[in-house]
């Protein structure tokens, strides 16, 4: 019996379960997309170049997936709160009416295990969509040649592990449930609705003196993280956190008194329903200021996430280019670490690779040993030194302006050849070299026709030939695996930062929806009489969207201004490899911002109007 | 003199087929300016029908009411809300106060929803809360105030903007025995001082004796009336005890 009362409670009431139900779908179908990367395509591709990305990755996936974990179960655990309280009036019929407490508690849990279970399927069902969207998206965004076929693949470790984490997480919030009501006291159950937060009076100097005291704390965090920048992690780090989080509190806290006061008694105080709204608002400031904070501090984390990982992406993009300008670099080390010149064509061609007919040009480059005391470039930093002889014929072979006039070593502004081995190398001008020694010896090849032909048949040879002959010690750096390289960490950087920041984010807005819906009913009330004291429609909805997008507006505008703050620190950090504020990640971001809390902030509004609206 | 509130011939009917109650059977009275009139009746007897009509918040089934000339059946949607915040002024029995506001802006509210001059509210808003009494509760919230506080408070702001007609239905409903008197009082005040017209509805004999002329409802029709003329509060009182168990047998449901 109990049963099918749940049941019917929950097919009634599906409209105030909208919301709880949408955000625990959203995220279990997050929860399952990311987690199922592994079984993706790209990441097969991946894992064939032996890339040691695709572990990294499904490591970073674990570790932030128990973080998230952690986060919704928070949000899961607070909506359901929010759902009980706005049933309280419901619960006590059932006391009344005589059923037993183990009665009524089972009653709630079936429900919320219901809505649970439902959420679960639902989401899951959904994540499988995404992550088929997700993985043609990337297929379409990294991979030039789609060769392999791509099909829709079911991930079964990702399916157990949402099982399991929302299942747990479900059982919990069940038994909260359960205990919650079986602590209930019956006359709380009746009265409630009746009890309103109590608006306090504050004197004027209290709340403007607290509003800047927040400002205060707030610059003083500001100023200590654009001094020591975002990664200096000791006690005055923390401290710096704390300041801010007490600092955006205490504006919550006194802002609404702030204006209400210095608004008071001036003219648009008393137009329309400004003064209603403006009330309605601070009313509820005490209740909010505690969770307003923590959602400025998710909006913070979502915009700052996001803008990174798509700011490091272009980084990374731009960077695959610099860094591999050849199709293949060999660095031959010498003998025994001593240096040896050798016809690295000759040595092609001994292993099987015709080199007239593959290679479209060969170049070879010899470095130099940088030695402090000759070159004046710093020892720990450059570890060889080219000539400019020798740096401005690769440049002009690549079509790049050479060097002119070079009086002293500089940096070489350019790679000269694959990979990291052209980290650290120095310009010298051309008569400083017959005071180096010889170091090693670099050969840059570009391939000729198909590059991922030739590619598979130079590493075919190589393999079938164990190593090319003479005994030297060489080193092959192929453009593909650095190309490899970059999408493994491009994908690892955006979909990670994605991951996260949707969560965050999600779970701001759907705190923010359900806190104004939970307000629904008491609205309703009030709402009702603004109608019955002759307040047209169109006024009465205008006064609650304003309402709704207070409680949206002042979280986001405190965390954007922290988000802005905070990429100025992570600039300072990347700084090396890019700008994470660029004007495309910017404009991601905000797209991305206005999506998800845009579409928040409307259902909210429709949600509330029609409570609203229904009443009166 | 022309009425301010004319009905007639006014009548309600509540269901749909099969089971039809006629709450309301050709009801017709006027009320005049500057009258305090009281509208008794027992359960069911139509008051409340008559006052939701009367406020534009339900709708007839037949007959007109006009209020200073105007028709409000005729009238629809934003129309019927200007009239309401222009031409009425409401006092609830409870529920009548924002909890978020405090008592001026309450009263002011009534004000700015009709789009007043926005520098004039707030002494408007006063100037009601003198006529009743209620200027050191101003700038405390509905739960720091006593009931009678709370409802005197909604009396200024059904006054505020200087209605045709103000009506009143059960406004000593959730109220003590002194905030009522004290209430009565300042209805009484406005009634006779300001020439307030008043339309007030109530179960109680009490409450009814404040007024000048009652009239009495059943069955959705007009019972009877009775007139205060000259007499004193306390044999008005007396008279309108009769009516009512006359009217309600043994008078129970009505006290």
């Amino acid at each position: 019996m109990s049963f099918k009362l749940a049941l019917r409670n929950v097919r009634r009431s599906l409209r105030d379960y909208a919301v709880y139900f949408l955000t625990l779908a959203f995220g279990v179908c997050l929860f399952y997309t990311f987690n199922s990367l592994e079984s993706q395509s790209v990441m097969a591709v991946l894992a064939q170049s032996q890339n040691g990305m695709v572990e990294g990755i499904l490591m970073l996936v674990n570790v932030f997936s128990a973080f998230v974990t952690v986060v919704l179960a928070g949000l899961i655990l607070y909506a359901n709160q929010f759902l009980m309280k706005r049933r309280k009036r419901e619960l006590g019929t059932y006391f009344l009416l005589g059923m037993s407490v183990p009665k009524v508690s089972r009653l709630m849990a079936t429900e919320s295990l219901l809505i649970g279970l439902c959420a679960l399927v639902s989401g899951t069902a959904l994540g499988m969509v995404c992550s088929w969207a997700l993985d043609k998206l990337t297929v379409a965004m990294f991979l030039t040649t789609p060769a392999e076929i791509f099909t829709f693949t079911l991930s079964l470790p990702a399916l157990g592990k949402t099982a399991l984490y929302f299942g747990v997480i479900f059982l919990l919030v069940t038994l909260f449930t359960g205990v919650s009501v079986s602590r209930a006291r019956l006359i709380d159950l009746i009265r409630e609705g009746r009890v309103n937060e109590e608006v306090a009076q504050r004197p004027l100097a209290l709340s403007v003196s607290l509003f800047l005291l927040g400002c205060v704390l707030l610059g003083a965090a500001y100023a200590l993280l654009l001094m020591r920048g975002l990664l200096r992690i000791d006690p005055l780090w923390f401290g710096m956190l704390g300041l801010g989080t007490l600092g955006s509190f205490l504006i919550f806290r006194s802002l609404s008194g702030f204006i209400l006061r210095f608004t008071k008694g001036h003219a648009g105080y008393y137009r329309g329903l400004n003064m209603f709204v403006l009330r309605q608002w601070s009313g509820k400031v005490r209740t909010n200021c505690l969770s307003n904070t923590v959602i400025c501090i998710l909006i913070l984390l979502s915009i700052g996430v996001t803008a990174c990982a798509v700011g490091l992406n272009d980084t990374i993009t731009a960077q695959v280019e610099g860094y591999a300008p050849y199709d293949l670099t060999v660095l031959n080390y010498g003998r025994g670490g001593e240096y040896e010149l050798a016809d690295i064509p000759a040595l092609f061609r001994a292993i099987g690779v015709e080199p007239e007919a593959c290679f479209s040009s060969v170049e070879s480059v010899t470095v130099y040993y940088n030695e402090e005391e000759i070159t004046g470039m710093p020892g720990p930093y450059f570890y060889a030194a080219v000539t400019l002889d020798d740096y401005n014929r690769l440049l002009r072979n690549r079509g790049l302006p050479p060097l002119e006039g070079l009086s002293k070593p500089i940096p070489a502004p350019e790679s000269i050849v694959n990979g990291s081995a052209a980290d650290g190398v120095a310009v010298i001008p051309d008569e400083m070299a017959s005071l180096l020694r010889p170091r090693r010896q670099m050969v840059n090849i570009n391939y000729r026709g198909d590059p991922g032909q030739v590619d598979g048949l130079v590493r075919q040879a190589l393999e079938n030939a164990r190593d090319f002959s003479g005994g030297l010690d060489i080193m092959m750096n192929y453009r593909l695996d650095n190309y490899y390289d970059a999408m493994g960490s491009k994908i690892l950087v955006l979909y990670m930062g994605l991951y996260l920041g949707v969560v965050f984010l999600v779970t701001a807005a759907a705190v923010l929806a359900l806190q104004q819906l939970s307000q629904a009913a008491d609205n309703a009330l009030r709402y009702e009489l603004l109608s019955k004291l002759g307040a047209p429609e169109a006024m009465r909805r205008k006064a609650l969207v304003r309402q709704v997008a207070l409680a949206f507006l002042l979280p986001l505008a405190l965390g954007v201004i922290h988000a802005v703050v905070g990429m100025r620190a992570a600039n300072e950090v990347i700084a090396v490899t890019g700008k994470v504020d660029s004007v495309r990640s910017s404009l991601l971001t905000a797209g991305f911002l206005l999506v998800i809390y845009g579409g928040y902030f409307l259902a909210t509004c429709l949600g509330s109007w029609r409570a609203v609206r229904e009443k009166s | 003199m022309e009425p301010i509130l004319t009905v007639d011939d006014l009548q309600k009917t509540y269901g749909g087929r099969g089971s039809r109650t006629k709450a309301l059977r050709g009801l017709s009275l006027r009320v005049f300016p500057g009258e305090f009139v009281g509208i008794m009746g027992p359960s069911g007897s139509g008051k409340t029908t008559l006052l939701n009509c009367v406020s534009t918040i339900d709708s007839p089934t037949a007959g007109s009411i006009r209020v200073d000339g105007t028709e409000l059946t005729a009238m629809k949607g934003r129309a019927l809300s200007k009239f309401r915040r222009e031409r009425l002024g409401f006092i609830f029995q409870d529920c009548n106060l924002l909890d978020t506001l405090t008592g001026l802006e309450n009263i002011a509210l009534a004000l700015t929803i009709g789009g007043a001059e926005a520098r004039s509210v707030e002494s408007r808003a006063r100037e009601a809360a003198r006529l009743l009494g209620v200027e050191d509760v101003l700038d405390r919230f509905p739960y720091q105030m006593s009931g009678g506080q709370q409802q005197r408070v909604a009396a200024a702001r059904a006054i505020v903007n200087r209605p045709a007609l103000i009506l009143a239905d059960e406004p000593t409903g959730a109220l003590d025995s002194k905030s009522t008197r004290m209430l009565l009082e300042q209805l009484e005040g406005l009634n006779r001082e300001e020439g307030a017209t008043i339309l007030l509805v109530t179960h109680d004999a009490f409450t009814a004796s404040w007024c000048r002329r009652i009239l009495f409802l059943r069955d959705g029709e007009l019972y009877r009336e009775l007139r205060r003329e000259d007499k004193g509060r306390k044999e008005f009182f007396r008279e309108i005890l009769s009516v009512v168990s006359e009217l309600g047998g043994d008078g129970s449901d009505v006290l």
